[in-house]
């Protein structure tokens, strides 16, 4: 199954996608594309026990440039994902989430 | 003998027998195997795909998720049957709405049935002073929980068209509070029809992020039946399953009955405005849709275990 997170939201300060149950999945990527802004981003998996307490998955962080798409996968995840960006100057984001049993 | 024999399949199959499907049953879904087609709902756009051609109020529906109804406090509650159950959540912010539609045609005219078992709850809060003990009317007492005062809306409702572009919407909300999160119960149903993106292309209407997409204005909705107190069962992660059919007449353009675990309301008299104007590309249009809207900041969640849609033809 694939969810579109963010549709071509604009965000000019640091964000992070609403919470997303993955607790049926065991694979999971995802599809980053600035589509717009002037921006930069960095992005970076986060996991969840409950849906409302958050840390990061792992250290990696993934950065999309103006008119990018960025792709990375995310492992051993529990019940829930989400994405968290750090954000500079203004971005327009599309974000995709592919899961699959 | 055949409708003896039929009978007693459904009331032999666990699937089935909790529901009473009129004969010919279009959609099963069990939200334990997938998501059976129910989607998220978007407005339109232009013929280059941009995004921002879509109306602010219809652009943002959340994708409905396979939830396993899990908890802080307890873990994994699981759904009705089997482990997962289809979840609408909004954002938490007032007004949001989460959409969830499911697209089909009609082969027939007459009665279509939709039967769910759902729950709703609205997300549990973490922290905080002792002024979150209070919300709306509720005062944490041990037994009511203000988690309860923040939960808005849920709506079921249809989106048809046939004979010759014709278009109409049958609607049913059970509102739980109203925008300053007093508790109303009450079931209602708008008088007039849903605004639409080719309204806004013509310049006919423009709603902003967060506008009630059924009907905007809320002096355009009705009561209907007595008010009725669901099992919202105290706090945020316990999950009660009620029982609702529906039941609607695609040949007469007009609702038929709600019922709601042990009350069954008359809707026969609740108005069903068609659209002013012929549609096109719509013909025979068979679309049914799910949302939840949160009047306060806080998420609202609705979850349906399964859904079965039935009709006569």
């Amino acid at each position: 199954m694939t969810a579109v997170l963010e549709r071509d939201t604009t965000f000019d300060k640091d964000f992070e996608t609403e919470p997303y149950e993955v607790a049926w999945a065991g694979e999971a990527r995802w599809f980053v594309q600035l589509v717009g802004g002037d921006g930069a981003a960095r992005f970076v998996t986060q996991v969840s026990p409950d849906g409302i307490t958050w840390c990061d998955l792992d250290d990696a962080s993934h950065v999309a440039g103006q008119g990018e798409l960025v792709s990375w996968p995310a492992t051993g995840f529990g019940n829930w994902l989400r994405v968290r960006a750090v954000v500079e100057g203004t971005v327009q984001v599309r974000i995709h989430l592919a899961v699959k049993a | 003998m055949t409708t003896d024999v039929r009978a007693a399949l459904l009331a032999a199959d666990p699937r089935l027998s909790k529901f009473s499907p009129l004969p010919r049953i279009l959609a099963f879904d069990d939200f334990d195997s997938g998501t059976h087609g129910w989607c998220e709902l978007l407005g339109n756009y232009n013929g280059r795909g941009d995004l921002g051609t879509v109306d602010a109020h219809m652009r943002d529906f959340r994708p409905p998720q396979l939830s396993s109804c899990t908890f802080f406090d307890i873990g994994t509650h699981g759904a009705m049957s089997g482990t997962y159950a289809l979840k609408l959540a909004t954002r938490p912010y007032k007004g949001h709405t989460a959409v969830a539609i499911r697209r089909l045609t009609m082969s027939g005219r007459g009665l279509v049935q939709l039967e769910t078992y759902f729950a709703f709850k609205s997300e549990a809060t973490l922290g905080g002073g002792a002024e979150l003990d209070t919300f709306g009317d509720v005062q944490w007492d041990g037994n009511t929980h203000p988690s309860e005062a923040q939960f808005g809306a849920f709506t079921v409702a249809t989106d048809l068209c046939g004979d010759g572009g014709l278009r109409y919407h049958t609607v049913a909300r059970y509102q739980n509070t109203d925008m300053d999160n007093r508790f109303t119960r009450q079931w209602i149903a708008p008088t007039v029809p849903e605004p639409t993106p080719r309204e806004h292309f013509e310049g006919k209407v423009k709603l902003e992020y967060a506008a009630d997409f059924t009907a905007p204005n809320p002096e355009d909705w009705q009561a209907f039946g007595e008010p009725q107190e669901l099992c919202y069962n105290e706090v945020p992660t316990k999950v009660n399953w009620h029982y609702l059919r529906w039941l609607v007449d695609t040949d007469a353009r007009r609702n038929v009955e709600l019922q709601v675990n042990d009350r069954v309301m008359d809707m026969r008299d609740v108005p069903v405005p068609p659209y002013e104007e012929r549609y096109e590309t719509l013909e025979n249009l068979l679309n049914f849709y799910f949302s939840v809207r949160t009047h306060s900041s806080v998420r609202n969640f609705l979850f349906l275990d399964s859904v079965l849609i039935s009709v006569d033809w």
